[in-house]
């Protein structure tokens, strides 16, 4: 009986804490500074709770740029995703990310164009 | 079988401390101190427009202008939508993925607390600005790409997401001005009235009849302005009145308002307080949204204070009768004084010059050459704008200030 509480008590305590763990999986907005397409990287000036940093994100293998158009097929009006390179990320540009920390570093495997400008 | 348990529960805190131990230490996404995510917050946050913005109100009837409307959602679709979405739902593809969402614009209630002038500045500038930029906005701003009308036409179709149908002003929307008016109620409705009409218990017996009486707000006659004669007060104005109070002779119950105030400073109160303060004075007078472009009488630098000026100034006194009202020596004892009335016809005391801390709109040079340049509406004080050069009005300021015991020398910047 006592061996069932306490497994109960590792389950529980174990969900517990890996729930808000689970929700690390942090978006980050914020302007592209620099694009290293070779070593996949994309550098961004971030701001939040009040704090301005720069992050470096590291694209996983197979990583998707996007950005927003208007649907150009009869009947559609929302909005698609058009696919871009690293490359055609421009300094200046608001794009979101939602990044996992993993091995030190910042890493993405989608990044959305906000505004291009 | 004890020691098992305390096994499972030392594997237990274990793995807990390596679960946490593994979270980014960059503090995103974690809640601190039990706060909601900042994306459950949204962007909106009640504060008051800068003062560069305090007088962008938008004209009443853009609000229910078709074309305009029109006009606002074809840039709205092309500019807006990708992160607020075509309903207006905050939820655009874009903006779906931003760590601070965009407000839901369909939300009646936090739509009609959203002041024009401040959806104007937020439309303008963007997250570029704080409390938006600490908080980590990709709001860009517009101020670049749109043209005010622009501006004016996205809001007034952004305004329709709310489902209301007239004009979005206080007057139909009390909820915009509603700290504005708690703070009215505390510190200014002894004097000013209920209604802001000056008719307040305690105004009338600062000094009983005569002027000055406590200002009626509604009425489109404000003394301290930086505008031309006959136009309405800035927001900058209406600061600089409240953050200085008025002062004057006063009568006995203004004994205990610091330095002669008939209206006391209210420098002590938060400047976002005096700013929502106002912004329920000004919805006291709808005039403050007709006027279709604001022009402010300039103050250029003041000129060096010499002898010269001062001797021209002296002359220019005479020539522009201002002893008339104020006196060969300038107390205020000139030959038309015992005849001067107000605009609601109250004997008025011309101001006794000798005495420049009690000037009601401030002593330093550019006080004085504002309140010559713009007149003292509702006064007999007219102004000298359209009869006074730059150059001749510093000379008057300076032998007026010079009146009161050399002080122009001194306040003077060379």
């Amino acid at each position: 009986m006592r061996v069932r509480a306490a497994l109960a008590v590792v389950i529980l305590g174990g969900w517990l804490v890996a729930a808000p763990a689970v929700a690390d999986e942090a978006p980050i907005s914020g302007a592209v500074k620099a694009v290293d397409a070779a070593a996949s990287t994309v550098t961004l000036e971030s701001t939040a709770k009040g704090k301005t940093r720069t992050v470096v994100v590291h694209l996983k293998p197979g990583a998707k740029v996007v950005k927003f158009t208007r649907a150009t097929e009869p009947g559609k009006t929302g909005f698609v995703e058009q696919p871009l390179s690293l490359a055609d990320l421009k300094p200046g540009w608001i794009v979101s990310v939602e990044t996992k920390h993993e091995g030190g570093k910042e890493v993405a495997d989608l990044v959305k164009v906000v505004l291009e400008r | 079988m004890k020691t098992t348990c305390k096994l499972m529960l030392l594997i237990a805190a274990l793995a807990a401390f390596a679960v946490w131990s593994v979270r980014p230490p960059l503090g995103l996404a974690d809640p601190k101190n039990g706060e909601p995510h900042e994306e459950e917050k949204g962007a909106h946050a009640h504060v008051p427009a800068p003062l560069s913005y305090a007088d962008a109100h938008m004209p009443v009837e853009a609000w229910t202008d078709a074309a305009l409307i029109a006009r606002g959602k074809e840039i709205y679709a092309a500019k807006c939508a990708v992160c607020h979405g075509d309903s207006g739902d905050g939820k655009g593809p874009a903006g779906a993925a931003l760590p601070l969402k965009p407000p839901d614009l369909r939300d009646r209630h936090a739509i009609d607390e959203m002041r024009d002038n401040y959806w104007f500045w937020r439309v303008s500038e963007g997250g570029a600005e704080e409390p938006f930029k600490s908080k980590g906005s990709a709001m860009p701003p517009w101020k670049g790409d749109l043209s005010m009308q622009d501006r004016w036409a996205v809001i007034a179709y952004q305004h329709t997401f709310s489902g209301h149908k007239g004009p979005h002003v206080p007057w139909e929307h009390p909820e915009m001005v509603q700290v504005g008016r708690d703070i009215f109620a505390m510190a200014c409705i002894q004097c000013h009235g209920a209604a802001g009409k000056g008719d307040g218990s305690v105004g009338a017996t600062l000094s009983p009849r005569r002027a000055p009486q406590p200002r009626d707000l509604t009425a489109e006659q404000f003394k301290f302005r930086s505008t031309p004669s006959g136009q309405l007060p800035t927001t900058a104005d209406l600061v600089r009145t409240v953050t200085e109070g008025v002062r004057g002779a006063g009568g006995p119950l203004t004994l205990g308002l610091r330095g002669y105030r008939i209206m006391p400073s209210f420098r002590h109160m938060p400047i976002e307080q005096r700013l929502e303060l106002i912004e329920y004075v000004k919805s006291l007078n709808r005039a403050f949204w007709s006027r279709t472009r604001i022009e402010t009488v300039a103050v250029p630098a003041p000129p060096p204070v010499t002898p010269e000026r001062v001797a021209r100034g002296k002359q220019l006194y005479a020539d522009a009768e201002c002893l008339a009202c104020h006196g060969e020596r300038g107390r205020g004892d000139g030959a038309s004084a015992p005849t001067l009335k107000d605009s609601r016809e109250l004997p008025i005391v011309a101001t006794d010059l000798t005495q420049p801390n009690r000037f009601k709109n401030g002593s330093s040079p550019e006080d004085v050459y504002r309140t010559l340049m713009t007149g003292l509406a509702g006064t007999p004080m007219p102004s000298y704008g359209d009869s006074l050069e730059p150059d001749q009005a510093w000379d008057l300021v300076y032998y007026v200030l010079s009146i009161g015991g050399g002080r122009p020398a001194a306040a003077a910047r060379p």
